[in-house]
């Protein structure tokens, strides 16, 4: 199989991962962090270790500012619904994902009220004036995708944070397409918190996801239990991590993670992402050349664009083009709205959403030919 | 006897306070906090060799709370 759905995770993963987390599940597969014996301490390392590695990947000071969740989803809910009260205004981007989009909506339920700042690909200075007038007296926080998952703009995301700290007004990060791929560094940085996917770009397992909290202002936790410590308290510890990591945490997929993020940083995520934008820029030139494709971005370049291409043949629905491409050449990529119906109105694409093309480390050439080559093969077909 | 533990809130900080220790060549050890103190901290202690009061300033100098310290067999 060509394996072109890398926006949903990756695949494959580093071989160092795969032995990680078998080499957990085999020897290390004690509960961290609850137990005396060697077995728990060891897991625990695990663990610490991890977040060494995440902190350090991401400039980040504390270790202990690591939180690992469930996936990019969990971090973004937790940074919502912990710091928004009723009566606040949160401002999001015209390309977010259901990741942040159906947790304001919710919200509103409850008092809350959300404002869309259009994108406007190419025009930074644009972008971020919509941002600025989307703020309000009552805005207590911005918090946008890095990258669109479907059409692979990139957003200006340090100037909105810039922008938003001017206001005092906290800035969250969706680095769900861009962690691991556009280098993130939150030493000095205005961005508040990372939220990001342990399973993409920086390729653990699945059931790993990371945020990252660069802020004094601290969510509230989404969830309470046992964590291991101060347990005759009856409150939650407010103390980071334990607040919000109730309960056994994944560690077969933690210990994963951490080399996912060795292999990121040995093969460096702007070598990672140039590498990968070759390869879609090859396939973006050669879908222009195809009459019946239909593209709708500007041709991707690295300060703009992540390795992530949408696109759709005339006339042909974007799900069965997909099975098209699955059924007759084993190839895998996403098609339909991608959970992201806010992008797809943006570009005008929702009723039949897209077909996305998304490369990772492990993608190659030759495997963007093929992808090419069978889209020629289907767009004749269609001619016919 | 002279205290040789250091206690703290979390597990994540008692690795991070190995750590520290660790970068300056001191060597420390995890074992679990004695019951009668546990009550106070995450249930996990340093045990140290080396001064306490050395150990506790590298541990705080490098951002890390502790929860106090107590006396217990050498390691």
């Amino acid at each position: 199989m060509i394996y072109l759905d890398n926006g949903a995770t990756t695949f494959p993963k580093p071989r160092a991962v795969v032995g990680a987390v078998c080499n957990t599940l085999m020897r290390f597969g004690a509960n961290p962090g609850r137990s005396g014996h060697r077995l728990s301490i060891r897991a625990s390392e695990i663990l610490f270790r991890c977040r060494e590695q995440a902190a350090e990947f991401f400039g980040l000071d504390k270790p202990e500012n690591v939180i690992f969740t469930q996936n990019c989803t969990t971090a973004l809910n937790t940074v919502i619904h912990g710091l928004l009260k009723k009566g606040d205004h949160v401002v999001i981007s015209s390309l977010e994902h259901n990741a942040v989009l159906r947790p304001v909506e919710a919200l509103k339920d409850e008092g809350i009220s959300y404002t869309v700042a259009e994108v406007v690909e190419g025009d930074d200075e644009k972008t971020i004036s919509n941002f600025r007038s989307a703020l309000r007296e009552n805005t207590a926080l911005v918090v946008c995708t890095h990258a669109s998952n479907v059409f692979g703009v990139k957003l200006p995301a340090e100037r909105i944070a810039a922008l938003c700290r001017i206001y005092n007004i906290p800035f969250c990060l969706d680095a769900a397409q861009s962690a691991g791929i556009v280098p993130i560094s939150l030493q000095n940085s205005c961005i508040d918190y990372l939220c990001a996917p342990g399973h993409k770009g920086l390729y653990g397992p699945m059931g790993t996801g990371l945020l990252l909290i660069n802020s004094d202002r601290i969510p509230e936790s989404l969830i309470q239990g046992g964590t291991g410590s101060l347990s005759s308290d009856r409150r939650q510890p407010s103390i980071l991590p334990d607040r919000y990591e109730s309960g056994t945490p994944n560690l077969p997929g933690i210990a994963g993670l951490s080399e996912g993020i060795r292999f990121v940083r040995q093969n460096g995520a702007e070598n990672l992402r140039a590498r990968e934008l070759r390869l879609i820029s090859l396939l973006y030139e050669g879908l222009a050349d195809i009459s019946e494709v239909v593209l709708y971005t500007e041709p991707p370049k690295a300060d703009s664009h992540v390795p992530v291409l949408s696109f759709n043949l005339k006339n042909r629905d974007s799900e069965e083009v997909a099975a098209l491409l699955s059924e007759n050449y084993d190839i895998a990529v996403r098609a339909g709205l991608h959970c992201a119906p806010l992008a797809h109105e943006h570009y005008g694409t929702e009723e039949n959403g897209t077909v996305r093309v998304v490369a990772s480390a492990f993608t190659n050439h030759s495997q963007i030919q093929a992808c090419l080559s069978a889209i020629n093969k289907i767009s004749k077909k269609a001619r016919k | 006897m002279n205290p040789n533990l250091i206690l703290f809130y979390s597990m994540t900080a008692v690795l991070k306070g190995r750590e520290a220790l660790r970068r300056r060549g001191i060597f420390s050890r995890v074992i679990r906090t004695p019951a009668a103190l546990r009550r106070r901290s995450c249930g996990y202690s340093l045990q140290v060799r080396t001064d306490i009061n050395e150990a506790l300033d590298i541990i705080h100098n490098a951002g890390v709370q502790t929860a106090g310290t107590a006396a217990a067999d050498s390691p």
